[in-house]
């Protein structure tokens, strides 16, 4: 992990009311990979060694925001990542109004991401709303190493549809809308039921529903695959120390608690569920 | 008027002394709960430039904690917290991370909490005599604690009983950390500095809830929480005075310290050390940039000695 101010690259709105926005500090990704996060304080602190006061001190909103590792570049001045977001509270409302020069305090990389086994082929990934964040850099770096993809991609409706044009056009892409303006009618259940026996694993990001549901399919399933889920959960510190973001999974036979930021975010869906 | 270079500030402090001594190279101490057990962060940048850390608090036997479902809140300013005391245990803390300690300079206390008053004696004779532990921190103020703490800090005979279990169990120099949830704290204050404590934390945190107006339901899954961060640092900085006017042995501030002004302001209303604590989460760099701003506040302000802030506000 390292602490320190990310620069805004680029930002827009890139689908419905979803936000891309790029960073440039590439020790805030080194040795990152697909699944893990960063902490981001999203208020306006010129700065942080404030013995002086000497820059604007805000304490509000209090707690840094974690967020999935979307997708990773070659930039001009070294590696650039981004993240990819809908604006849904007043840190996202705040991250989206940073403009390219700005920046923004965080530190990473966070947590356990996806682990895809060495004897892996064909992977089944499956996004239900901005869950699709952390499964597109899966998916670049899965392609990139042969590896076949599938990707589901769920939303409400086309406007929350992640754009397939932006993905590798390796990945065999199957949507669901839950209106129907877009691929097939219905979650993404369904093609996950269908594909879990052609996957060699599954990796998913998405709602707790989502995930208790495909924890339900994977049960009944002829076919046993591990299905490794990304959980989300309020985190104070995102590095182990507050405790605040604990989940009860089952561990040999009985329950234990575990910290999504330092334990997971990575769990398999049966654990959980 | 003059102005001290850095090598020239004079930041110790003594929070005990006899036979108890605990002396800190300088006030800024990390707040329990806040740092878990120091060896996370000492990845991350130079804790051992800290005065002192203070553990997360630990029970007798490992604890799970409140139940699944959501622990922390933001509110205005602040947080609220309901870990419900999940800790590791004091066997687990002996043996994996007391040896760490005792390699480290700055010194680290240990957070205790019983679920009965004579366990606040049982754990402070398993942590007598261990290298790495320089001090206890008595918990009898969470608001969190199914049994136990705040309870009992509450109460000025119980709070005074658990701190004399601890005093007879042990020679560890002992902070008690008072909790804001009370009518008089300067009555709690004297019972517990009657009762042997070498120095007093004041204060934990506030009780407090929030609630979701869409679902109509209480955010945090056990209702109360403890509320921390800026929003609370008027009650603190109000509770520090009045307990400094109260007894004489050293006082710790803490509720809402962000910056090196926070924690002078406590030093000036009567603290001689201060705790950073939420202000961790936002910054998990923020007890050394606390410290740093001190020491700007102190070359700015032609202050040698830290110790001449102590109550300066006062006068």
């Amino acid at each position: 992990m390292n602490i320190g101010y990310a620069t805004v690259v680029e930002s827009e709105r890139l689908y419905g009311e979803t936000w891309i926005t790029w960073f440039r500090a590439p020790e805030l990704a080194r040795g990152a990979y697909p699944g893990q996060f960063l902490m981001l304080r999203c208020s306006d602190d010129a700065s942080y060694g404030c013995g002086s006061r000497a820059g604007a001190r805000a304490d509000d909103p209090l707690l840094p925001r974690p967020m999935s590792y979307h997708r990773l570049r070659d930039g001009a001045g070294g590696a650039e990542w981004c993240l990819l977001y809908d604006v849904v509270g007043r840190g996202t409302a705040w991250l989206a109004g940073r403009r390219p020069g700005d920046r923004v305090y965080a530190w990473g990389p966070l947590g356990r991401g996806y682990e895809v086994g060495h004897a892996s082929h064909n992977l089944l990934l499956v996004a239900g709303g901005i869950g699709v964040a952390p499964l597109v850099w899966l998916a670049d770096d899965a392609v990139s190493r042969g590896l076949n993809v599938t990707m589901v991609i769920g939303g409400r409706s086309a406007a929350q549809i992640f754009p397939s044009a932006l993905l590798p056009k390796e990945v065999e892409v199957v949507v669901t809308t839950d209106d129907g303006s877009s691929g097939r009618a219905g979650f993404v259940t369904e093609p996950f039921g269908e594909l879990l026996e052609w996957c060699d694993q599954a990796f998913a990001c998405g709602p707790n529903a989502m995930f208790a549901a495909m924890a339900a399919v994977a049960r009944k399933a002829r076919v046993r695959r591990s299905v490794q889920v990304l959980l989300e959960e309020r985190m104070g510190c995102g590095t182990g120390i507050c405790y605040g973001c604990a989940v009860e999974v089952r561990l040999r036979g009985g329950r234990t608690m575990k910290l999504v930021c330092k334990d997971g975010p990575r769990f398999d869906v049966r654990d959980v569920w | 008027m003059p102005s001290p270079s850095a090598d020239a500030l004079q930041l110790s402090v003594e929070l005990a002394s006899g036979k108890h001594s605990l002396v800190l190279a300088n006030p800024v101490m990390a707040a329990s709960g806040t740092f878990s057990y120091g060896v996370e962060y000492a990845k991350v940048f130079d804790i051992q430039r800290l005065g002192a850390i203070v553990s997360k608090t630990t029970t007798l036997r490992p604890h799970a904690g409140s139940p699944p479902g959501r622990r922390i809140d933001e509110t205005p300013a602040g947080m609220l917290n309901s870990i419900g005391l999940q800790n590791i245990g004091i066997d687990k803390l002996l043996r994996d991370l007391a040896p760490a300690w005792s390699r480290w300079r700055v010194p680290v206390v240990v957070s205790i909490l019983g679920a009965a008053v004579d366990e606040y004696g049982a754990c402070a004779a398993r942590l007598e005599g261990v290298a790495g532990i320089a001090g206890l921190e008595l918990n009898i103020s969470s608001p969190n604690a199914r049994r136990g703490g705040m309870e009992f800090g509450q109460d000025a005979a119980t709070a005074a009983a658990v701190t004399a279990s601890v005093v007879r169990a042990c020679t560890l120099p002992v902070i008690v950390k008072l909790t804001p949830n009370v009518g008089d704290i300067a009555a709690i204050a004297r019972a517990v500095v009657d009762a042997g404590a070498d120095a007093l934390c004041v204060v934990n945190t506030l009780q407090a809830m929030s609630i979701d107006a869409r679902a109509r339901r209480p955010n945090i899954t056990r209702t109360f929480a403890g509320l921390s961060g800026p929003a609370i640092k008027p009650v603190a900085l109000r509770m520090v005075w009045q307990v400094a006017s109260a007894v004489s042995v050293p006082i710790i501030g803490c509720g809402g310290i962000v910056d090196g002004i926070d924690a002078v302001e406590f030093l000036l209303a009567g603290a001689t050390a201060v705790q950073v604590g939420t202000a961790t989460f936002r910054n998990p760099r923020a007890p050394l940039d606390v410290l740093e701003g001190i020491e700007a506040y102190m070359r700015a302000e032609g202050v040698a000695d830290v110790r001449e802030l102590v109550g300066a506000a006062r006068a």
